[in-house]
């Protein structure tokens, strides 16, 4: 379904959306983080992208598995918490972070369904807008099978075209939202096309970093396991988990037991996001330690991205937001990384 | 005036004459205008070395790393590490050196002055050239910076842009070193604390929720830790895992190490990390602001441990990090300390 | 309603037995879930035993499923969860959940001989393979073990051991010169050179520390073994064990559903980092 929706109309949109519990991006000082909107008037699409992805609405830094008490005869008993009912709707989502929950959704597939996360994104109704200028100097989506204007991942895509938006419902999840508002959309004219398709041409002009060649670095990455290339990149990183928090594709987390009380034990078991950055990802009880260092670290991050994930999945895990490039204290450049790699020894 | 040629022949020559295994500074980086940090191994690459007022970053950090790696070696270089610290950093070095952390043939210091200004907050630069890219930024006269921006120059009156701790700097040139760059111009701030007695002027209810509001943003990425060059420890009160552990660590003495804070990011862990890291720091935080400026979230990390060194001067007129030779504050004790606590 | 994987199951501790004290200690328990409704599982694969407020700990699984009344673990003292395994009494309550990994391919080794090389707690893991394949005799060759550890004390299933010889080839080793011992004294690759073990028609399975899975497969390759032929089990950190957490993420593996069972012809295609 194709629609025109006026900008004046918009809010009132929303407002016929406030049976759902509605994110969007707000703004926190000069940052934009996602929150839950109580006031349809409060919402703004005029903004650049959010520091945290919208991955954090359907995979929280913070979910709890189950919980365990001691029951009468002392022994352990447990309880699943499943994530509650939450009918959601995720406004501003950009196309680069809406396709990187269709490579997460991979991961929480396969062979065991993962409830928490599909509970959370069976819910959530995911409403893009395009970018019609880069959100960062730093966008490179482009050269990782996204664009500025994709459909992956999302139930509706907006286009700002000035004074209206071009709405396209792809899933009959949007569908269904447009119908709530019936008379707020109008059929779409031969100039409302035209003016998405050139914004649509015009945005991806404008991205002005890429990866050139990208289809030869995972090969190329294949065999640079042991190179000392690694040694060179990481020696400035500083082992923080900036790159990896951010990253709306990253997915790696830990189990941990919170104790309430010992005795009568009663406590949760959480999960909590971890990256393969931080020296203890990986470390044995006995102390050995399989990545020790920097290198071995940043060499995990880049190959699982460019080159592991490749191919048991086929596609980048990365869709190039440029979060990890804007963010990382010390400027380690992703894109700059890759570009060695595929010179790496010419 | 420093001048960067002057920077660049003097660690050409330290590299030519293998007096040091490498220099640490600052480089051009491939997106935008600040700078990223420079390890250059032979004299020719002393070309890519840059000092202008966009260096903001303490390279003191990679001291640490410097050390670890070393530690970790057989048969380590024990050359020294040329590092280019200013004002600021050079205190880091020093509180290092204290703490016998390092020692002082470890390092090989290139000291530049900042003079009359400092360096610059890339925020505080995007709002006042709102939406123009900043290509370069020089430092003008006295108290300005030029900024090229496409080929056009705008000149910017220095206090509008400077970090928020060079405003209140008691360092501007550095108090140690083995070449020092620039002139020693002494900048004494009327209000050395005055960001922090913003906060206190607030009553207790006010301060309870601004740093509520602002440590709930916490994502815990531990970039404030990473990046400060005191936080050295290989068994942090934040890990579950000692680092210290070897093979032979007997098992119950892993199984007993305690978890102070959970891993989840709830407003009381995060409270209890920030807080136990700030007094962790008391005395040898030297306010080199890069936890505030790591942060992705803008929390202003800085200001607890800024209180903390508020404190320490009130309390027991502790200078941090200027005098290489003076102990520690928490490791040393006068007659005259306060004992108002002692009933 | 679709099953949640992280959830485990109540399972009681039926048997506690110290297999070896001292500073090392390693246990065997037995355990019988609560509610019966247990799993079926292949030999090689592995299970998260959970102790409620400590964590989890992915411990493979050394009963064969021939065996239904109960599960076996043998586990060594070394961190938090373990430590809290080794205070728990009989009758204790667990959480266990899998079965998780591949599990060795013994359908696939109809008629050949088997070499089993295990060193210390790495015995554990290739017990629940041996003892299939010596409930099936008929199905395979000859079935022969060489096992060491370092001192007499530290090697586990002392009796089993014992009773084994009855049924197949056992050779054992201990590092350094006991009195009162008989057998082979040096480290367990040394031993393997000595008994020569013959690669026609043989598949050879190994479990132990790093450096004796090293040292075991250079071994076995100058003995004539092809790649395919040697099959070892990999440890890694493990946290969800169903491949979603990334913790024991090697290459394009993760180990805890695509391992930990691997033949060396496959392992030598990962990145070495285990």
């Amino acid at each position: 379904m194709e629609k025109i929706l006026r900008k004046k109309s918009f809010p009132q949109w929303v407002k016929k959306l406030e049976s759902y519990t509605i994110y969007a991006p707000t703004k926190n000082g000069d940052l934009w983080i996602y929150e839950v909107i109580n006031h349809s008037e409060d919402i703004n699409l005029d903004y650049l992208n959010t520091v945290l992805s919208p991955k954090k609405i359907i995979f929280p830094q913070r979910e709890i598995l189950l919980e365990f008490s001691a029951s009468d005869d002392g022994n352990p008993e447990i309880k699943e918490v499943l994530p509650e009912e939450n009918p959601s709707i995720v406004f501003g989502v950009r196309p680069c972070d809406a396709k990187a929950l269709t490579l997460t959704d991979q991961v929480f597939g396969g062979d065991f369904d993962d409830l928490y996360y599909w509970k959370r994104r069976n819910q959530a109704i995911l409403i893009g807008l395009a970018c019609n200028t880069p959100p960062s100097p730093n966008c490179f989506c482009l050269s990782v099978n996204s664009s500025p204007h994709s459909k992956e991942g999302l139930d509706i895509l907006m286009t700002d075209l000035g004074d209206r938006y071009y709405v396209e419902s792809l899933t009959e999840k949007g569908n269904k939202l447009l119908n709530l508002a019936k008379k707020l959309f109008e059929e779409p004219k031969a100039k409302d096309k035209k003016d998405l398709e050139k914004i649509q041409l015009d945005s991806e002009k404008k991205i002005e970093r890429q990866i050139k060649e990208i289809k030869k670095i995972p090969p190329k990455l294949k065999g640079m396991f042991d190179s000392p290339f690694w040694d060179e990149e990481a020696m400035s990183c500083i082992r923080c988990g900036i790159c990896t928090y951010l990253c709306p594709t990253c997915h790696c987390f830990d189990i941990s037991d919170e104790v309430l009380s010992s005795s009568p034990l009663e406590g949760k078991r959480v999960r909590t996001w971890d990256t393969c950055q931080f020296p203890d990802f990986t470390m044995h009880s006995s102390g050995h330690n399989p990545r020790p260092d920097k290198a071995s670290r940043l060499r995990q991050r880049i190959m699982h991205k460019f080159q592991y994930f490749v191919e048991r999945y086929k596609n980048f895990q990365c869709t190039g937001c440029g979060r990890c490039i804007s963010k990382c204290p010390v400027g380690i450049d992703i894109i700059e990384v890759l570009d060695k790699v595929r010179d790496y020894g010419t | 005036m420093v001048s960067l040629e002057e920077l660049k022949k003097e660690a050409q020559m330290l590299l030519e004459e293998g007096k040091v295994k490498y220099i640490v500074g600052y480089e051009r980086s491939t997106n935008g205008l600040m700078p990223v940090p420079a390890f250059i191994k032979n004299p020719e690459d002393v070309e890519r070395l840059v000092w202008d007022p966009s260096c903001i970053y303490n390279l003191t950090r990679f001291l640490v790393d410097e050390k670890r790696r070393k530690e970790k070696e057989k048969k380590p270089d024990t050359r020294p590490v040329g590092i280019v610290v200013k004002g600021c950093d050079s205190r880091a070095v020093v509180v290092l050196l204290q703490e016998k952390f390092i020692n002082r043939e470890d390092v090989f210091i290139l000291g530049v002055s900042c003079e009359n200004t400092g360096v610059v907050d890339e925020k505080k630069l995007a709002e006042k050239l709102k939406g123009k890219k900043a290509d370069k930024i020089e430092f003008s006269d006295k108290d300005h910076f030029v900024i090229t921006s496409n080929s056009e120059k705008i000149k910017i009156p220095a206090q509008e842009i400077l970090a928020e701790r060079c405003l209140e700097c008691r360092a501007s040139f550095p108090v140690i070193s083995d070449v020092l760059l620039g002139e020693k111009v002494e900048r004494r701030p009327d209000e050395p604390f005055k960001s922090v007695q913003k906060i206190e002027s607030l009553s207790k209810e006010e301060r309870w929720a601004f740093w509520k509001e602002q440590l709930d943003k916490c994502i815990r990425c531990y970039a404030c830790r990473s990046v400060c060059p005191m936080c050295y420890c290989d068994e942090c009160v934040v890990d579950t895992i000692s680092f210290a552990v070897t093979a032979d660590t007997a098992a119950e003495e892993k199984a007993q190490k305690i978890k102070w804070i959970e891993k989840s990011p709830d407003s009381s862990e995060n409270f209890v990390y920030h807080l136990v890291r700030a007094i962790h720091l008391a005395g040898r935080c030297i306010d080199c602001g890069e936890c505030e400026r790591a942060c992705p979230l803008d929390i202003p990390v800085r200001l607890l441990n800024k209180k903390l060194e508020k404190e320490a001067k009130e309390l027991f007129d502790y200078d941090v990090g200027f005098d290489p030779e003076k102990p520690s504050l928490v490791s040393s004790f006068k007659d005259e300390d306060p004992e108002d606590f002692i009933r | 309603m679709e099953p949640n994987p992280y959830i485990p199951t109540l399972a009681k501790i039926i048997q506690i037995k110290e297999e070896v004290g001292g500073a090392r200690p390693i246990k065997t328990f037995r355990t019988q879930f609560l509610h019966e409704n247990g799993f079926s599982f292949r030999c090689g694969q592995c299970a998260m035993l959970s102790v409620f407020g400590k964590g989890e700990s992915m411990i493979s699984i050394s009963s064969s499923p021939l065996v239904e009344d109960y599960l076996q673990f043998s586990i060594l003292k070394m961190g938090r969860v373990t430590s809290s395994l080794h205070e728990m009494q009989e009758g204790d309550i667990i959480g266990i959940r899998g079965p998780y990994g591949n599990g060795f391919p013994i359908e696939k080794w109809k008629g050949k001989n088997l070499i089993f090389i295990g060193g210390g707690i790495g015995l554990a893991p290739i017990w629940s393979v041996l003892h299939t394949a010596l409930g099936k005799k008929e199905n395979y060759g000859k079935i022969s073990l060489i096992y060491g550890a370092r001192t007499s004390q530290d090697l586990v299933f002392k009796e089993e051991l014992e009773e084994l010889r009855q049924k197949m080839e056992v050779h054992l080793s201990i590092d350094v010169e006991e009195p009162e011992w008989k057998e082979f004294v040096g480290f367990v690759p040394i031993n393997v050179l000595d008994k020569k073990p013959s690669p026609d028609n043989a598949i050879s399975v190994t479990c132990g520390p790093p450096i004796m899975i090293k040292f075991v497969i250079q071994n076995l390759e100058a003995l004539g073994f092809k790649d395919e032929q040697i099959f070892t089990t990999v440890e890694n950190k493990m946290k969800c064990g169903i491949g979603k957490c990334g913790r024991c993420n090697i290459g394009l593996h993760y180990v805890c559903q695509d391992g930990p069972v691997y033949s060396w012809a496959e392992l030598k295609n990962l990145p070495q980092e285990y």
